[in-house]
């Protein structure tokens, strides 16, 4: 029977509205600032089969990873799925899971008619605690998963209907904020229970049959979409090698390496030669990874693609077992969301050759979550947020400045939230001047928030990186900067490590003075538009010194102004300085 | 004597004018819009329309206005020179916004550019805590410097927003007054005075908005008085907010960034008078224009509103999700939501061999293939003149000629070709996928707010609304569709049936349980005296009406429930119970025992403004006999039908059924097959939705 292509638009839009809903229903009813403010959570409605349909506009990065979740659950429990079932598992190891904090919850949808399984109404979303050894469980010091928390394969939160509520009182128990915890479940299946009626409906208007049919039509049509793309790009084989700088105080680097390649209408990653996984808690099981190739290539496609998982089939993802980006138990991935990020960074260096006007030069890479946890006024608090992010520049514009990672739609938490609901106080919150990698268009500039506690003490965390690796620049343009991870700046600070892996105890009035890396630049320094440079200096994004260092741009004070001349022979000089060898 | 009420609405294209006769007659006029000077236009339209009527200016008691003066400041980046005075270490809040960005998938993004851009954006010394405590003194020497500094930076406008200030104004308050005494000439909007309300991003970005758009908007009501006062018109000049209440134009000029959506608020406005008048409590409004359909929600006569509004946030199918394409305006707003499926949206087929329609639109130039003004592309305006919807000869009374061939050739070449489908099956497809994305639009303001579309009357208007009414209401399960009359002008219209309406409100952080109830009716008294005090002169008692957003602790975003007057406790339980009530309506579930927080409260004064408000149908017997033939294509399953095309006088109480097309000055009704239509005493086409989807 031939598809009808205005049926199918039609029922892909109805498929994203659904997963649009049940985002919104989850956003608007969640308790953590993790979930509702920073958005760290997605939505998918997804066929019998587990396989997304569409998936809600929040987190990237989760593209592609309900998949082996859903297949991992419908193996597991086979013909013990009922009507009124909801499920929930957090396991990377026992449930295809991503780390212990991102816990799935999710409900299968019966036919009205005739009782038959016809979809899945599926939810993941960072929890702010799940228990383990740090306050807000992203612990990098864990050896082994069973230090980071309570650990849940696929088990029935809700059997046909009805509470179980030994898991309820059993997660209550695990965690240090049980109000959120449970609030934020709840959410999940109120989310899931809006995805199912949605979708139900749809069912009882085309009948089953048609349905199922359009649907595998779907994923063929994003199929077809995704091939032909792929096929406009050049055959061959890239290769790029990323880091994350390794844990704790001597850290040793983590490498990433992928070799890319374009045959045809398919893409290969394969990431062989990527290091083994390591004791400490950013080792990441393949779902997330092959989330992470999935997501960057979905970036360099101009077709407006279905989020659906027909998308996925062109693509093969490589990685060999018991490496970082392919780990196996017992290894730890409480902090894995840097992994993900590199995962996307280093498949952007290697697009870069092939397609140098689709990428930016490398940028914050993802979010640092500086998270605060203990006890105040008689009651635990756990404070994280998704500490974000600058971009590295394009070739037609600068880096942008006050933007998430590209795997991630996430937000800042406001000032005055976090100021009214934890013993916290910000201190300063903005664009840090001189740090964007020069170029002919500029890195964005990092990003500083410096954070006092007002508790009598507490326990502190953080996952930044790129000091040693800082963020790369492209076709001449400069690296940008590392992070800055000071405890009380100044005279006795403490530097930290760029991936803390021992507990960092701090009391009232302490300050963490936080600086994210920045972005690189894109094309010759001495290429940049003097107007341009004029620009940043009137905004004091950059210096009059720097101005004249990085881009030959003499800028006169008094009213700013670009001084011509002198710009013409400083240019000329710094042209000829590089044409003579350095001795 | 009783002196009538004019209203003019300024739209891109047109400027409409109406106005309704003490009988009920309702007279309208459409006029150029006049960009260089939009005062111009509404001056003249009016003089027109008066003519027309044989009134005198004197007849004239009060004119209505609604205009984009101040959307276009910020969409066309015409805003006043605007600086930001903040907090020590916080100048960047305003440019890093919430991080989001509206695109996924786009490395390539770029941010629309800061309202108020760096340089402009200057710090002060001072410090509020969460409960308005003064951590740091304001410090006088950095205001100094900061006035030093605003001099040489030569400002137009000036926006002040303290972290914390909705907590404890006194630091803005007195930054307030030194700035005023500094630079009187220039436009100052205090935080505190917007937008009193905690999440410092939303509320510096409207407050620098309401100054951005402050001179422009003040410079063009200060015209449009002089040029009403110049043509013996200088009344009463009352203007609709964004959220569809009336205030004097003084009351604008001190918060311009209030009237923002006044345009598409007046058209939901009229709905809403238009549905009370026929007996629909429960009114889903949609408006199709060139461009863009709009779906917003009356329930219980009653409008819905939304303060997540972006200002220039692009046309997006699902805009509260991916937030970060425009301004937050943190105001109340009618909850109107939007897509990109208007006439002129642009059809087109994928590299994947789907048909897609819009967002892209050919607008008014190069416009549709059909009107032969160098558009090449097709749009759903040429799906509807091939379906037989549209006239194949001239839309607007013959104004605008149509050339049914370059629909044919366009549609066929660059659709039908290319899925493999004959041309008349493509553009039914175009019909139904617009029908999708519109869909779209209606469920953002029912099925994802928890309501049932099924329990709403749909109330089509603008250009094309009449055109795709029938089969939205299918999608959706609406049983019943109204087309009013003059419902290409509607928004004009809304404005004579609106009420005068002010809000205010202030946060208030307190939970229910451990508050004084008598300080809480203190602090809503304090609020309604400020609002009675700038009230216009009304026609009737003054109403007040009472909200408090709540939500759980811990909770991050409230939910507005009424709350009764006095504030006591009773008052309070109720309020909870409402607010537990909507929170399971909503999210599907309630939390029995948990802590319920007041976060803000809401005022509202209104009155009637007077005037006729009954709008009186007088068929012509020589319209009503009018009529022409031509076919329409309604799907597979029917296929052609001859189809009657006439006038609305041509219907009565008695239903008739369809197919009919009824074909206006304004715009076009399609009643299919399946379906019956007849005329309601106020002259409204009222259709029964029956048929298969």
């Amino acid at each position: 029977m031939t598809i009808d292509p205005i049926r199918l638009e039609v029922l892909k839009n109805a498929f994203d509205t659904i997963a649009d809903e049940m985002a919104l229903m989850l956003m608007r009813t969640a308790q953590s600032p993790i979930v509702r403010d920073s958005m760290d959570f997605s939505t998918a409605i997804c066929d019998r089969e587990g396989q997304t349909l569409a998936q809600g506009l929040t987190t990237p990065i989760h593209l592609g990873s309900f998949h082996d979740a859903m297949r991992f659950l419908i193996t597991r429990y086979g013909d013990d799925i009922h009507p009124g079932d909801v499920f929930i598992g957090n396991d990377p190891y026992a449930a295809a899971g991503q780390h212990l904090p991102d816990i799935y919850v999710v409900e299968p949808i019966f036919d009205a008619a005739t009782a038959a399984l016809i979809g899945w109404a599926t939810t993941v979303a960072h929890h702010a605690d799940v228990g383990g050894i740090v306050p807000g469980s992203n612990a990098l010091s864990a050896n082994e998963i069973y230090q980071e928390g309570l650990r849940l394969p696929f088990l029935k939160l809700f059997e046909r209907g009805r509470i179980n509520q030994a898991i309820w009182d059993i997660i209550a128990l695990n965690v240090r904020v049980p109000d959120q915890v449970t609030g934020d479940l709840n959410a999940q299946r109120a989310a899931c229970l809006a995805g199912a009626r949605g979708y139900r409906d749809l069912f009882a208007r085309y009948g089953a049959e048609a349905m199922h049919r359009y649907i595998e039509a779907l994923h063929d049509y994003a199929e077809r979409l995704t091939r032909a793309e792929i096929a406009r790009i050049p055959d061959g084989t890239w290769h790029f090698t990323d880091h994350i700088d390794g844990l704790g105080e001597s850290p040793e680097p983590v490498v990433f390496q992928v070799a890319l390649t374009i045959d045809g209408d398919r893409v290969i990653a394969d990431w062989t030669g990527t290091s083994p996984q390591v004791r400490g808690g950013i080792n990441t099981p393949l779902p997330f990874t092959k989330a992470g190739v999935y997501a960057a290539l979905r970036s360099v496609m101009q077709a407006d693609i279905p989020n659906c998982h027909g998308f996925t089939r062109a693509i093969e993802v490589r990685a060999p077992l018991g490496t970082v980006v392919n780990s196996v138990h017992p290894a730890p991935t409480g902090a894995r969301g840097i992994t993900g990020y590199r995962v996307i960074d280093c498949m952007f260096g290697a697009l870069a050759q092939v397609l140098p006007d689709r990428v930016t030069a490398d940028g914050t890479g993802g979010s640092t979550i500086p998270t605060f946890g203990g006890w105040h006024d008689g009651a635990p608090f756990v404070f994280a947020e998704t500490f974000m992010g600058t971009w590295g520049a394009a070739r037609g514009h600068d880096g942008q400045e006050g933007v998430p990672h590209l795997g991630a739609n996430q937000s800042n938490v406001p000032i005055e939230m976090i100021e009214a609901n934890y013993p916290l106080r910000i201190l300063r919150y903005g664009i840090v001047p001189d740090t964007g990698g020069a170029g002919r268009h500029r890195g964005g500039n990092a990003l500083t928030r410096v954070y006092q506690l007002l508790a009598e003490r507490c326990v502190f965390s953080l996952r930044s990186d790129k000091r040693a690796f800082p963020p790369h620049g492209l076709d001449g343009g400069e690296p940008g900067s590392g992070p800055v991870n000071l405890i009380n700046p100044g005279v006795g600070e403490r530097v930290l490590p760029v991936l803390v892996t021992e507990a960092i105890e701090l009391v009232r009035n302490d300050v963490f003075f936080h600086i994210t890396p920045s972005g690189g630049g894109y094309g010759d320094p001495l290429e940049r538009d003097p107007a341009r440079v004029l620009e940043d200096v009137r905004a004091e994004k950059v210096s009059v010194a720097r101005a004249r260092e990085k881009h030959g741009v003499v800028i006169s004070t008094g009213p700013l102004a670009v001084d011509g001349p002198a710009t013409h022979d400083l240019r000329s000089r710094l042209l000829a300085e590089r044409m003579t060898p350095v001795r | 004597m009783n002196r009538l009420r004019i209203a003019a609405d300024i739209g891109g294209t047109f400027t409409d004018i109406a106005l309704v006769h003490p009988d009920g007659r309702l007279a309208t006029r459409k006029v150029a819009s006049t960009p260089d000077d939009f005062a111009r236009g509404v001056v003249e339209g009016a003089i027109e329309l008066l003519g027309v009527e044989r009134l005198r200016p004197d007849d004239i008691g009060t004119v209505l206005h609604a205009c984009t003066v101040a959307t276009n400041a910020i969409l066309e980046g015409k805003g006043a020179r605007t600086a930001l005075v903040t907090t020590e270490g916080f100048r960047d809040v305003l440019e890093l916004r919430r991080i989001r960005v509206p695109r996924l998938y786009d490395p390539l993004y770029v941010k629309p550019p800061v309202l108020a851009p760096r340089h402009l954006r200057f710090e002060v010394r001072e410090r509020m805590g969460p409960r308005g405590e003064v951590i740091e003194p304001l410090d006088d020497a950095s205001v100094e410097r900061v006035i030093e500094q605003l001099r040489d930076a030569a400002v137009e406008a000036i926006a002040v927003c303290f972290l914390h200030s909705y907590a404890n104004p006194d630091h803005e308050r007195r930054v307030g007054e030194r700035l005023r005494a500094a630079f009187p000439q220039a436009f100052l909007s205090l935080s505190v005075d917007v937008l009193p309300e905690i999440r410092e991003y939303e509320r510096t970005s409207t407050t620098v908005i309401n100054s951005l758009v402050g001179p422009p908007v003040r410079a063009y009501l200060q015209s449009l008085v002089a040029q009403l006062g110049a043509r013996s018109l200088l009344r009463d000049v009352l203007m609709m907010h964004s959220s569809g209440g009336i205030v004097d134009v003084r009351n604008v000029i001190t918060r311009p960034a209030q009237i923002i959506e006044c345009g598409p608020a007046a058209g939901v406005i009229g709905a809403r008078h238009v549905g009370a008048q026929c007996g629909y409590a429960n009114v889903i409004s949609f408006d199709m224009g060139g461009t863009t359909a709009k779906a917003s929600l009356i329930e219980d006569g009653a409008l819905v509103r939304t303060d997540e509004y972006e200002v220039g946030g692009g046309i997006s199918l699902s805009s509260r999700l991916v937030k970060g394409g425009g301004y937050a305006l943190k105001l109340p707003v009618i909850d109107i939501s939007e897509v990109g499926a208007g006439g002129g949206s642009v059809v087109w087929v994928d590299a994947g061999g789907a048909l897609k329609v819009g967002p892209h639109s050919a607008g008014a130039v190069p416009g549709p293939a059909c009107y032969g003004t160098g558009g090449s592309e097709p749009t759903v305006t040429d799906a509807n003149v091939l379906l037989g919807y549209l006239n194949p000869a001239s839309l607007a009374g013959g104004a605008v000629p149509i050339d049914a061939d370059r629909s044919h050739a366009a549609l066929r070449d660059r659709v039908a070709s290319r899925i493999g489908m004959d041309v008349i099956r493509a553009a039914y497809g175009v019909h139904e996928v617009v029908t999708t994305v519109m869909t779209r639009a209606v469920k953002t303001v029912t099925t994802f707010r928890g309501r049932d579309p099924r329990e709403f009357a749909l109330f089509a208007f603008g250009g094309n609304g009449g055109v795709h009414a029938v089969s939205l209401a299918r999608s959706l399960g609406i049983g019943t569709v109204v087309v009013p009359p003059g419902a290409g002008v509607f928004s004009a219209l809304g404005l004579l049936f609106a009420d005068l309406e002010m809000g205010a409100s202030t946060a208030w952080p307190a939970r229910i349980g451990t508050l004084d109830p008598a300080a809480l009716e203190a602090r809503y008294q304090r609020l309604e005296e400020g609002l009675l005090r700038d009230m216009p002169p009304a026609a009737g008692a003054v109403r007040i009406v009472r909200k408090a957003g709540l939500r759980y602790a811990g909770q991050a975003f409230e939910l507005d429930v009424p709350i009764d007057q006095p504030a006591d406790a009773r008052a309070l339980q109720a309020a909870v119970a409402a607010f537990e009530g909507e929170h399971e309506r909503m999210y599907g579930h309630r939390l029995p025992g948990r802590a319920v927080e007041i976060v803000t409260l809401r005022s509202a004064v209104s009155a009637p403004t007077g005037g006729a408000t009954r709008l009186a149908w007088q068929r012509d017997p020589a319209r009503a006999a009018q009529r022409s033939d031509r076919r329409a294509w309604y799907g597979d399953a029917i296929g052609w039908a001859a189809t009657p095309v006439v006038l609305r006088d041509a219907f009565d109480a008695s239903w008739r059924d369809g197919p009919c097309i009824v074909e206006e000055y304004e715009g076009t009704t399609v009643v299919p097959p399946g379906c019956r239509v007849r005329l309601d005493e106020f002259g409204n086409l009222v259709i029964a939705v029956g048929g298969a989807a």
